[in-house]
């Protein structure tokens, strides 16, 4: 199964809004393509969110456009048949059934009741679709929310932080279907402020920061850049070594007490090296940055919350 | 406040419920006063019920001696709209909370929940006092105006109105406690239904199905008797200052019976509010 | 996944052209699936009819026309009132009778402190001597004397001049219809077949028509001759209006018959046996008649023969309108939903979710209207059927007599009140769009139907005041259930505070009906260009 490649993308070109003074979209400009899983990723206030309403026609933007398919989400005539979205889980009738909640949005595009039943089977929800949604817990109400994005059985599927209130076992459910859809050739945009989140999951990353995209690159990618060639190299002479490795034009920085990591150098030639220097070494191995560092570094200058560090003794 | 204060104090029993009440009286007072349309209401309550005050003195005529009119009760007629107003603000005061789930924060800072609506009750009757005085005086001062204009005027026996007259003290002083107690229904029956939709519905149904219900009922016994019941026609018998003996209940009597439903309605509400899970 | 997303029909398909019935059936399911929604609407049906069967559940006041069971009815099905002292013999087939009137007077208790609220006087003050504008004294040739039979007229009014009036709401104004006719006047009545037409004459010599009509089906045989009468004296004070017993005397001349008349003496009968409840005897009169030297007569009656109205003039009695009080609490029912519908998506930010589903937000609050309003008026169209059958019946048990209405009318106002219910629905809805919070929303609907009214209705304010009010406010959709009949020739208390609104019941709807419109207008604007 795959979708048409143009049906099944999301192109966000040049969006401009301010909420006031403050400019929440800044030339926002990102393009999601089928059968993959593509992480957005900012910090709190980057203009995730709003992206996401500007793309549902729920917001306008002052400048630029958004496309679903190659169209605007508000010419869909069966929108949820192209599009779905969860965009706040909590955003139910508390006193409607999950059942009756997802029944009238088959109702408004024409989808019969028993596709209802199918998406209330494929979420999870099983009997608890006959009880009021007022008593959902946050993930049996993430749960419904995939339910609705669901519905329509739609080329491209956008979720506002899906990992929000999962159990573990919610976590690893959520994992495997956002795996699917991109495997079944849709388009999957999944936002999130926590990259660990999406450490397993996403395939390509759209990072922003201040309404603006500051990375839009493949996972693989942005880790290689992120590690920066950097080796750690255990060794019982830290000393020697580092005077051997300064002499091939490299830096070293003692990270441990036998530990020193060698930026400069990529890691066969520093064994070639310290092999021919009879430097003793135990284990050289190429550093690895996580998502959470490479996307910390990225992000850096872009953080507008910023916790003010806690003071040592706060009583 | 200093909040160290309060856990020192909090050793005595009489004194703990003191200063606790004292601190919750604070910060219904700040809620209040940050809620946002607070003001406004209180602004349109002041302006509507002058402004129909207002255009109801300038409407009455008095051609002759012996009109008949109450010149008090027409100035004051601006009343029967600012209640409206004012029970909006009543029941938003609870039922906002309800409504964004911040009854359960206000609930986890005073757990006491007797307390809470005690408090709640006071700061808004304060502020209905004030801009109840407020409308009222403004309105007595714009009758004073108007009226004479409309032959309300010595020759056919009328004296320009003034609070130095007892009816008209009793008048003017009766319709603020009227709005005070509007606030007080109107915050009970929040309390007990918690929404706002259903609230407002019923307290404005409360107070504006009886005078409706009186104008169908074809035996003068049965009118009598449901103007002496209903909150709002009952209550408002405190504006009357002419015929007094031909009312259906007495100027205190009847704002008793406004202060009955009040009463009723605020222990129906404190009830709900400490028996059930929020 | 069950289906390949590949076979999805392409966006441009014919079918999607249905897409307002799908909105629509998804605001349907909306609606149904809160059972706090559907509960209140079941409870402005529940409580419409239960205000309205209380209201009207109050006993018979024991008062004047507390023991007849009905109105007399006219030909045309309407409650009439037929009280008049009549002198009459028995006229078969075709003929005429002509007559001098030589003075019309009256005598009217005045001054005796009464009020629109206790209707009428005890008659203990000053009297007057003049007889009031609709007393009248002349010549009827009616089917018999049992109240609501056929009838046509001839006759001098008190202050509108000579008329010809028939069957109890047609009234033709003579020629030379002065205030203050001069005395003597020549009156005329010709029967011929069930055409019958009344002449007038100065001079007995130069005739002048006064006006004619056609009974179709008049027995041959009926009772012919003079009559008097007067409906009570209307005061106006500055305190309100008073009504008190009045009666009218005719002074006529010789009557002269032709066509086949019985032999017997000219009989004297108060038809109806009491003054009806427009009319009454003051404490010092009562109907009678005696001959004058001349071989005429003088005729004094009280009563009037005309249709009810309403106004005190009406006596112990309720109309249609009267058991649809409960609308107002129907009203406020249904208008607080209505607003919830609404409002409740902002409150939750489900709002969002349906402008995802459907883009075009125009036609989400039209499903939104159309649903909340044909709820609104099936229940309200609903709620007034039953309360209509049940109050007609238990009232009559009770002793209360009903102004009859025409089936169509009664449709009407059925039909109305189930439209009214609609037109508060949507301009609830609108509101609570456009202004998100459902507390302000509905205070601003409730207060803006129901206030205008109170304030019109109780009688605070002077009539043109509140004439004007519910010309202009939403509570001017009321009119539509308004029964009361008004008729020129009948003096009553045409203001709202006794159930006359200014606008005719559809013209009233019509404005409630153009503050939905508008209000709705304005808010798919906001709507549209707001962000959600």
């Amino acid at each position: 199964m795959s979708h048409e490649s143009t049906k099944a993308t999301i192109e966000v070109i040049g969006l401009r809004k301010r909420f006031g003074p403050q400019p929440a979209l800044d030339g926002m400009t990102f393009t999601v393509r089928p059968g993959r899983v593509t992480g957005f990723v900012g910090p709190n206030g980057a203009g995730k969110s709003t992206t996401m309403r500007v793309i549902l026609g729920l917001d306008t933007a002052e400048e630029g456009k958004a496309l679903v398919g190659g169209v605007p989400y508000r010419t869909l005539r069966r929108p949820l048949r192209h599009l779905g979205a969860l965009l706040d889980a909590s955003a139910l009738q508390p006193s409607r059934t999950a059942r009756h909640h997802l029944l009238w949005l088959a109702h408004s595009q024409g989808l019969p009741a028993r596709r209802v039943d199918e998406v209330i089977e494929q979420a999870g929800l099983g009997t608890a679709a006959r009880r009021r949604a007022g008593g959902f817990s946050l993930g049996m109400r993430q749960r419904l929310g995939i339910a609705a994005a669901l519905l329509g059985d739609p080329p491209v599927v956008m979720l506002d932080e899906p990992f929000n209130g999962l159990d573990p076992d919610g976590i690893v459910w959520m994992r495997g279907l956002l795996a699917e859809l991109a495997r079944q050739g849709r388009a999957v945009l999944v936002s999130s402020h926590l990259m660990s989140e999406l450490e397993d999951t996403a395939d390509h990353l759209v990072v922003i920061g201040h309404g603006r995209v500051i990375a839009d690159t493949s996972v693989s990618q942005l880790l290689a850049e992120a590690s920066g060639g950097r080796v750690t190299l255990r060794t019982s002479a830290p000393a020697r070594a580092a005077q051997v490795l300064h002499g091939a034009g490299a830096i070293t920085v003692a990270t441990g007490p036998d530990t020193l990591t060698i930026t400069g150098l990529p890691d066969a030639e520093t064994v070639a090296l310290l092999a021919r220097n009879g430097v003793p070494f135990s284990q050289v191995s190429t550093h690895r940055a996580t998502l959470e560092e490479a996307y910390l570094e990225l992000t850096r200058d872009t953080v507008q919350y910023r916790g003010i560090p806690a003071p040592e003794a706060t009583r | 406040m200093n909040p160290l204060g309060s856990t020192r104090l909090a050793d005595t029993a009489n004194g703990a419920w003191h200063v606790t009440f004292t601190h919750t009286l604070h910060a219904e007072w700040t809620k209040l006063r940050t809620a946002g349309d607070t003001g406004r209401l209180l602004l349109l309550t002041i302006t509507l019920t002058v402004a129909v005050g207002c255009g109801t003195a300038k409407a009455v005529k008095c051609p002759d001696t012996g009109c008949g009119q109450d010149p008090v009760k027409l100035a004051l007629t601006g009343i029967t709209v600012g209640q409206a107003v004012i029970a909006v603000l009543a029941v938003l005061a609870i039922s906002n909370e309800y409504g964004t789930g911040m009854i359960r924060t206000t609930l986890t800072a005073v757990p006491n929940r007797l307390t809470v609506l005690a408090a709640k009750a006071t700061v808004l009757t304060t502020v209905v006092l004030a801009s109840g005085t407020a409308a009222v005086l403004a309105s007595l001062l714009a009758g004073r105006c108007v009226l004479p204009g409309n032959g309300f005027t010595a020759a056919h026996g009328y004296a320009p109105l003034t609070l130095a007259d007892g009816p008209t003290l009793r008048a003017a002083a009766g319709s603020v406690l009227y709005l005070a107690l509007i606030a007080l229904l109107a915050l009970g029956t929040a309390t007990a239904v918690r929404d706002a939709a259903s609230a407002i519905a019923t307290v404005l149904g409360l107070l504006y199905l009886f005078p409706i219900l009186t104008q169908v009922v074809n035996n003068p016994h049965w009118q009598h008797r449901l103007q002496q019941i209903s909150p709002m026609t009952a209550g408002l018998a405190v504006q009357a200052t002419v015929h007094l003996r031909e009312r259906p209940i007495g100027p205190w009597a009847g704002l008793g019976v406004l202060a009955t439903w009040a009463a009723t309605a605020l222990m129906t509400g404190s009830l709900l509010l400490h028996a059930r899970d929020t | 996944m069950t289906t390949a997303p590949t076979s999805r029909p392409p966006a441009t398909r014919p079918a999607e052209r249905d897409g307002f019935p799908r909105t629509l059936h998804a605001e349907w399911t909306k609606f149904r699936t809160v059972r706090g929604w559907v509960l209140a609407t079941a409870g402005a049906l529940l409580v419409t009819i239960v205000v309205g069967l209380l209201g009207t559940a109050a006993p018979a006041p024991g008062g004047r026309g507390a023991h007849s069971a009905a109105y007399p009815k006219g030909p045309g099905g309407e409650a009439v009132n037929d009280s008049f002292y009549f002198v009459h013999r028995t006229l078969t087939g075709d003929g005429t009778l002509t007559v001098a009137l030589q003075s019309l007077t009256g005598t009217a208790d005045t001054d005796t402190g009464t009020d629109t609220d206790t209707g009428t006087g005890t008659g203990t003050g000053r009297t007057a001597r003049s007889a009031q504008p609709w007393a009248k004294a002349g010549i009827i040739v009616k089917e018999g004397l049992t109240q609501g039979s056929p009838y046509a007229a001839v006759m001098a009014t008190g202050g509108h001049g000579v008329r010809m009036q028939y069957n109890y709401t047609h009234d033709t104004a003579g020629p030379l219809s002065k205030a203050a006719p001069e005395y003597p006047r020549q009156l005329r009545l010709v029967r011929s077949g069930d055409s019958l037409t009344g002449y007038t004459s100065t001079d007995g010599s130069h005739w002048t028509k006064a006006g004619h009509a056609k009974l179709p089906g008049l027995a041959r045989t009926v009772q012919a001759g003079l009559f008097a009468t007067s409906p009570e004296a209307k005061q106006n004070t500055a305190t309100g209006t008073g009504f008190s017993p009045a009666v009218a005397t005719g002074t006529f001349g010789r009557p002269a018959l032709t066509g086949n008349w019985s032999q017997s003496a000219w009989r004297g009968t108060q038809v109806s046996g009491d003054a009806g409840t427009s009319g009454s005897y003051t404490n010092t009169t009562k109907g009678d008649f005696t001959p004058t030297s001349g071989g005429g007569y003088t005729v004094t009656g009280a009563g009037d023969i005309a249709p009810v109205v309403g106004g005190p003039v009406m006596g112990a009695g309720f109309t249609v309108e009267n058991f649809l009080v409960g609308t107002f609490a129907g009203l406020i029912v249904l208008a607080a939903v209505s607003t919830v519908f609404i409002t409740g998506e902002y409150r939750h930010g489900l709002l969002r979710t349906t402008m995802t589903a459907t883009p075009l937000r125009g036609r989400v609050l039209g499903a939104k209207a159309l649903v909340a309003g044909g709820i609104a008026s099936v229940t309200g169209l609903i709620a007034a059927a039953i309360t209509l059958a049940l109050g007609e019946h238990s009232t009559r048990g009770r002793g209360f007599r009903i102004l009859p209405v025409t089936s169509a009318t009664e449709a009407r106002v059925m039909a109305g009140t189930g439209l009214l219910c609609a037109a508060a629905a949507v301009l609830a809805l609108a509101v609570g769009t456009l202004l998100r919070r459902s507390g302000t929303a509905i205070t601003l609907v409730i207060a803006s139907i129901v206030l205008p009214f109170l304030l019109a209705t109780s009688g605070v304010l002077p009539p043109g005041v509140s004439q004007w009010l519910l010309r202009v406010t939403p509570a001017a959709g009321f009119a539509v259930q308004q029964t009361l009949p008004q008729y020129a020739q009948v003096l009553s208390v045409y203001e709202p505070s006794t159930g006359y609104y200014p606008l005719a019941p559809w013209a009233g709807l019509a404005v409630l009906g153009g503050y939905a419109a508008i209000a709705f207008g304005l808010a798919v604007v906001r709507l549209r260009r707001r962000d959600v």
